[in-house]
């Protein structure tokens, strides 16, 4: 094989097929350009475009291109986008607490099983990752609506007389359906930074004679929080984006901040203000992210 | 509006925006006519008559919503496509840009089919010239459950009533729900409100919210709620969805109230960029033969401009009690009044 190559090179002509050195490097080129200029022209070119038009204005339905700060302006000095903007960050912190606690308790339990039942669980717990959303509501809604599975169960029972509206079309309706639709991605992240805790800790906490209840507080929770956190702030930033679930379970309370983006294009084209509103929730989402990259570097320097 | 659903505009806009940036000037064979319209508006049976009497390829684009069709006439100033079809409060924005030229209704002889109904449009005329030609339409009604009303409800206050507290929903638009409380007020001019018209409708719909359970997002949006149960009323989004209740099973009936409501009406503009206007004024032309409104009619359940009893044969009868949607005063204004409405809460 060796002595082939060998022979080959030494006295034939170059192998047919074997790049030039400049031909290599146009395709390095080309292959970087793709690499990087793919994401920069499908993200950052909208991205841009949106931070464009929010310094731009409309005048009669037309846009007009002259830099103004006026669209900022306005969102600060109209107390209902404000009011909504902040309502929002409210609903989505909430459902990430409610994410944080009851996806700790759940990936905790999935996590002190032992072998492929383990496994098995985890895989359960997540599958409703991959149901589409639009079907996960309307699920929710078929759940708990007028004559939905619940209020049926609760006649049934005997429990009601009639069945109650308390269930939908209220804020009570918002947070569960956002719970049920966003538990899984917590559950992940928290059972990944509980599963990265080395067995030998809670064996040495244990010969030391630390209970478990004593394992658990000075051990598993210190070590698995940072990450849990993460997880949590993962999925405030997915429930502020999120004006469907409240649009559609949420009643007359359900105008949420990504509704209210959404008013400003269609029949009412008034895209640069629009625009500046995406650009609002765009930087409070970095900031999230930013906050929970901070976390998870702290974490690991520990 | 209508049609519309959770497709959103900024995601359609955007996407026409980049389209339209894309589009390279069309280099066709002269005999070309190209369209922007709505599904369902350029349907095979008719596009191929037309072709095969006027010898021309007919050339046919989609649209999702407004925003898209007025990114895609502004990108190249109307030179992209030949004729649009777009709904009654459009029409003054397309002429202030100049997007699109008078219609000459001496080129178009079935002009005479129209119905009186449809005959003058206010809102489409400027400067005393058509600039364009009414071709389908609906309305924004009452829905009502017949197991709950015996009677059609005669007015739109009936969604003020306490008794109905919580079984009221209401479609999510600015616009429809301020116009439509107008009506109800008995406002003259709907589009063109004073400041205390303006307050007396923002007191009033907030009256109202304290009855509607929610304000939906969408055509199958509402008629799935109203089929949960628990629901006698709906402002609607169109006529379609009544016979989408009675499919799920739900009995209901559909009014126009006595204020009147609000109808739309999408209509046939020529484009100021139109290659061939003589091939557009043909194709307005052929749109307006009774067959393709019959057709319209029957396979879509909006309403036609130019067979009565096609219309009748749905139910499409008020066509006189309807006030047709022109462009507001300020649509933003609209806008903020409605989200403060929306965000305003209520016990």
């Amino acid at each position: 094989m060796t002595d082939l190559s060998l022979a080959a090179s030494g006295a034939g002509p170059m192998i047919a097929g074997a790049p030039s050195p400049h031909r290599r490097q146009l395709r390095r080129i080309a292959l970087r350009l793709a690499v990087y200029g793919l994401p920069v022209l499908l993200i950052l070119v909208p991205l841009a475009t949106f931070l464009v038009y929010s310094f731009w204005t409309t005048v009669d339905g037309q846009v007009v291109q002259t830099f103004t700060l006026a669209n900022y302006i306005d969102f600060l000095a109209k107390p209902v986008y404000r009011g909504v903007f902040i309502g929002t960050l409210w609903l989505a912190s909430i459902v990430a607490a409610t994410s944080l606690i009851f996806g700790y308790i759940i990936a905790y339990l999935v996590w002190r099983l032992e072998g492929r039942l383990r496994y098995l669980l985890l895989l359960l717990s997540v599958i409703p990752l991959a149901m589409n959303y639009i079907v996960k509501i309307y699920a929710m809604r078929n759940i708990l609506g007028y004559n939905g599975f619940l209020n049926w169960l609760l006649v049934h029972t005997g429990i009601l007389d009639t069945p109650s509206k308390l269930f939908i079309f209220n804020q009570t309706a918002v947070m569960i359906t956002m719970a049920v639709i966003y538990l899984p991605y917590a559950i992940l992240p928290i059972f990944l930074s509980l599963e990265r805790i080395s067995p030998s800790l809670l064996a040495a906490s244990a010969d030391l004679g630390g209970r478990p209840g004593q394992t658990f507080r000075n051990v598993v929770l210190p070590l698995s929080l940072p990450g849990s956190i993460v997880g949590a702030l993962f999925v405030m930033v997915l429930a502020l984006g999120d004006y469907l679930t409240p649009q559609m379970v949420g009643g007359n309370q359900g105008f949420t901040f990504g509704r209210a983006i959404w008013s400003q294009f269609g029949m009412a084209f008034n895209w640069p203000f629009g625009a500046a509103l995406a650009v609002v929730l765009l930087l409070s989402v970095v900031l999230i992210i930013l906050v929970a990259a901070a976390i998870s570097r702290h974490a690991r320097v520990k | 509006m209508h049609r519309r659903d959770f497709v959103t505009g900024a995601a359609a806009g955007l996407a026409g925006l980049l389209l339209a940036g894309t589009l390279a000037p069309a280099t066709a064979a002269p005999k070309e006519l190209r369209i922007l319209t709505w599904e369902g508006y350029a349907d095979e049976p008719w596009v191929k008559a037309f072709e095969a009497k006027t010898g021309a390829k007919v050339k046919i684009t989609y649209t999702g919503s407004v925003d898209e069709i007025f990114a895609k006439m502004t990108a190249s100033k109307g030179q992209d496509f030949d004729v649009i079809a777009i709904e009654t409060s459009s029409y003054k924005r397309l002429t202030q840009e100049k997007l699109i030229q008078p219609v000459d209704l001496s080129k178009i002889p079935n002009a005479k089919n129209l119905l009186p109904a449809f005959r003058d449009v206010s809102a489409i005329v400027f400067d005393g010239k058509p600039f364009a030609v009414p071709f389908a339409w609906g309305s924004i009604p009452l829905i009502y459950d017949k197991k709950v009303f015996a009677q059609a409800p005669a007015s739109w206050s009936v969604l003020w009533d306490e008794k109905y507290k919580g079984r009221i929903i209401a479609m999510d638009d600015a616009n429809n729900a301020i116009v439509t409380t107008a009506l109800l007020l008995g406002y003259k001019d709907p589009f063109n409100l004073t400041d205390a018209q303006f307050a007396e409708i923002k007191a009033k719909l907030l009256d109202q919210k304290r009855f509607v359970s929610t304000y939906y997002a969408g055509f199958d949006d509402g008629v799935s709620i109203f089929a949960q149960g628990g629901v006698d009323l709906m402002m609607s989004m169109g006529e379609p969805q009544a016979p989408m209740l009675q499919k799920k099973g739900v009995d209901v009936g559909l009014t126009i109230p006595k204020e009147g409501a609000i109808g739309w009406i999408d209509c046939w503009a020529i484009s100021a960029g139109a290659r061939d206007p003589e091939l557009a004024h043909a194709w307005i032309d052929a749109m307006l033969d009774k067959k393709v409104g019959t057709y319209i009619s029957e396979k879509t359940g909006y309403g036609n401009t130019t067979n009565a009893d096609a219309n009748a044969a749905i139910g499409l009868t008020y066509a006189d009690k309807l006030v047709f949607l022109q462009a507001p005063e300020n649509f933003a204004r609209r806008i903020d009044l409605w989200n403060e409405i929306k965000a305003t809460p209520v016990e």
